[in-house]
């Protein structure tokens, strides 16, 4: 799906979404404190305009650390956890009991640790995105490839860094599908650690809103959220395919 | 090309598409429509009215707790459900939504609300000062008079009203942000004990308490820095319903307040501490007994007023107070006429 396609589906869908919701709102007389008029959304937009671009342009980066953060972090874990020795099975459980807690329960540790700035916001979103990478990396590098990894086998040559290389490029499609599913992941992980404990960021903003009962600059918000996440998304769709076309030829 | 018939057989109309979009949108608001039905018309002694409270049940929702309890919601004919507040319970959009009857909010969230249309009106004014206070270590910090916070770190929640007050304080006290550092504080009270941040916001009737017990236990004593000592008076929780409820059932909504300032009377009390310790104890387990003896005891300063008049008294010049600071920082920007607020004692 190209960017333009996804963009003009997302604005579609937003707008569609704004429009039922004045529909109700006009419907059933509700006042603009509960949910804001267009009005009072065009009179806010001039307002918040540069700095909730800069806070969501902000969230996007740190949320393109997080990401990687919790790529790198799935495939060590994946690593270790498809070893079938005793290591390998205490990072299994180990990353699956640290999934069943929620985030919103561990993250006062993490801010104890590492403050609430950067670092905390990027470990945030590395923890809400990377299990479903996790769960298929682990799926990945467990599964031999008999028919490639015989002929290295028997010549003496296969060792463990070869076999997870030929099951990555053997399930290459698999690897990008779920890495750029998770990259919208990120994107909420950073917004809930801004959310959290976060000075910056659009989760920041929207939490100050929030304070104020202010829907309007939370539909803006969310918005730009939308928009960025549509581009990022499509971003790393194309950088799929181009890795495709370069490996595999697809 | 057989397939491709039977798919283009399968495949929805055109003009269907729209319709199915709505269909997939529809979820997203049906939880604002789900309460847009209310009960309103029905007589006060059979049906159930609902009051959300501003927070989760503690010393703050105490006077609310008795009435329920100890039936005096009961003896005004009525059967109440309470409902705990949060951040994300604003009590005046249920109340626009039809989800509660009552509410219990600050003058901050009302003055919004009415500056946008919302027709609530309020009917009596719980606490007559603001808990919002800052906590300090006097052994780290001094602070005698609002010149002191020169070069001090100050916690402020940015959106809230502690926002709000201080900012009044600094523009009263000539203060700038050049004067002293603002930070952002969240749940999490480790910057304050590390020394980090000098003054702390808490609600001096809740988390003031067992701050202050804390900070007793090092060793170190607790103070707190008042703006209501500096004559910011800001609004906290008052009692409030819709507009349409007031002006259709007067009576309701008079027994009503009566029943729930009574229910306040009673529970602050001095003879009835134990039984009234006892009591928030069953909605608020996890707290100490002596704590909230101790949470009381300071709710008894906040809720009781210092002269005759009697609980629940809105005092017209703190909400003028408000209305200005909201005002003069541009935090509301429609119109709110306080003749139309208070519908049972008139400014």
């Amino acid at each position: 799906m190209s960017a333009v396609e996804r963009l003009t589906q997302f604005i579609f869908i937003f707008f569609s979404f704004l429009a039922l919701l004045f529909s109700a709102k006009y419907a059933l007389h509700i006042s603009d404190y509960v949910i804001p008029s267009p009005r009072e959304l065009f009179l806010e937009l001039p307002l918040v305009l540069r700095p909730y671009l800069a806070a969501t342009i902000n969230t996007f980066l740190v949320s393109v650390a997080g990401h990687l953060f919790s790529t790198i972090l799935a495939v060590c874990v994946a690593m270790m956890a498809s070893l079938k020795s005793w290591a390998g099975r205490l990072a299994k459980t180990a990353s699956y009991n640290l999934q069943a807690y929620p985030v919103v329960a561990v993250s006062p540790i993490i801010f104890l640790f590492f403050g609430d700035g950067l670092a905390s916001r990027i470990i945030i979103a590395g923890l809400i995105c990377y299990f479903p990478m996790l769960l298929s990396f682990i799926g990945i590098f467990s599964m031999p490839v008999p028919e490639v990894e015989h002929f290295f086998a028997i010549t003496g040559r296969l060792t463990r860094p070869l076999s997870i290389k030929i099951r990555t490029f053997e399930n290459l499609e698999k690897v990008i599908t779920v890495v750029v599913g998770s990259g919208t992941m990120a994107m909420v992980g950073t917004i809930v650690a801004e959310f959290l404990a976060a000075t910056n960021g659009i989760g920041y903003a929207i939490r100050k809103a929030l304070y104020q009962s202010n829907l309007s600059r939370i539909l803006i918000a969310l918005f730009f959220i939308g928009l960025v996440s549509s581009l990022y998304l499509a971003a790393l769709e194309e950088a799929g395919k181009w890795l495709k076309r370069r490996y595999i030829g697809a | 090309m057989a397939e491709k018939k039977i798919y283009r057989r399968l495949r929805p109309p055109r003009h269907l598409y729209p319709l199915s979009l709505i269909i997939c949108l529809i979820p997203l608001i049906m939880p604002i429509l789900s309460g847009c039905s209310s009960t309103k018309n029905k007589g006060h002694e059979k049906r159930q009215y609902t009051i959300r409270l501003k927070w989760l049940f503690n010393a703050s929702t105490l006077g609310e707790i008795w009435a329920k309890e100890n039936g005096i919601f009961k003896a005004y004919g009525f059967n109440v459900q309470l409902k705990e507040g949060g951040a994300e319970q604003d009590a005046l959009t249920e109340i626009e939504l039809g989800r509660a009857d009552f509410g219990v909010a600050s003058a901050d969230q009302i003055f919004r609300a009415v500056s946008k249309g919302a027709h609530i009106v309020v009917l009596a004014q719980v606490f007559q000062k603001n808990p919002l206070q800052w906590i300090y270590i006097r052994e780290r910090t001094a602070i005698k008079n609002p010149v002191d916070l020169k070069g001090k770190t100050i916690g402020i929640t940015f959106g809230g009203n502690d926002e709000a007050i201080f900012r009044a304080i600094m523009g009263e006290f000539g203060l700038t942000e050049k004067d002293l550092t603002l930070y952002a504080v969240h749940y999490d009270y480790a910057p304050f004990w590390r020394g980090e941040v000098d003054l702390w916001p808490v609600y001096r009737n809740t988390q003031g308490v067992f701050l202050s017990e804390r900070i007793r236990q090092q060793g170190e004593t607790p103070g707190f820095f008042d703006p209501y000592d500096l004559g910011v008076a800001f609004v906290a929780n008052s009692l409030v319903t819709s507009k349409d409820m007031a002006n259709r059932h007067k009576k309701v909504i008079e027994a009503f307040t009566r029943a729930v300032l009574e229910g306040w009377r009673e529970a602050l009390l001095p003879e009835n501490i134990d039984k009234a310790v006892a009591l928030l104890k069953k909605y608020a387990p996890a707290t100490p007994k002596d704590i909230l003896r101790r949470q009381i005891k300071e709710t008894m300063q906040m809720v009781i007023p210092k002269d005759e008049r009697p609980i629940g008294t809105i005092d017209i010049r703190s909400w003028k107070k408000t209305l200005h600071i909201m005002k003069a920082q541009g935090l509301i920007k429609g119109k709110v006429d306080l003749k139309d607020l208070f519908p049972l004692s008139p400014p």
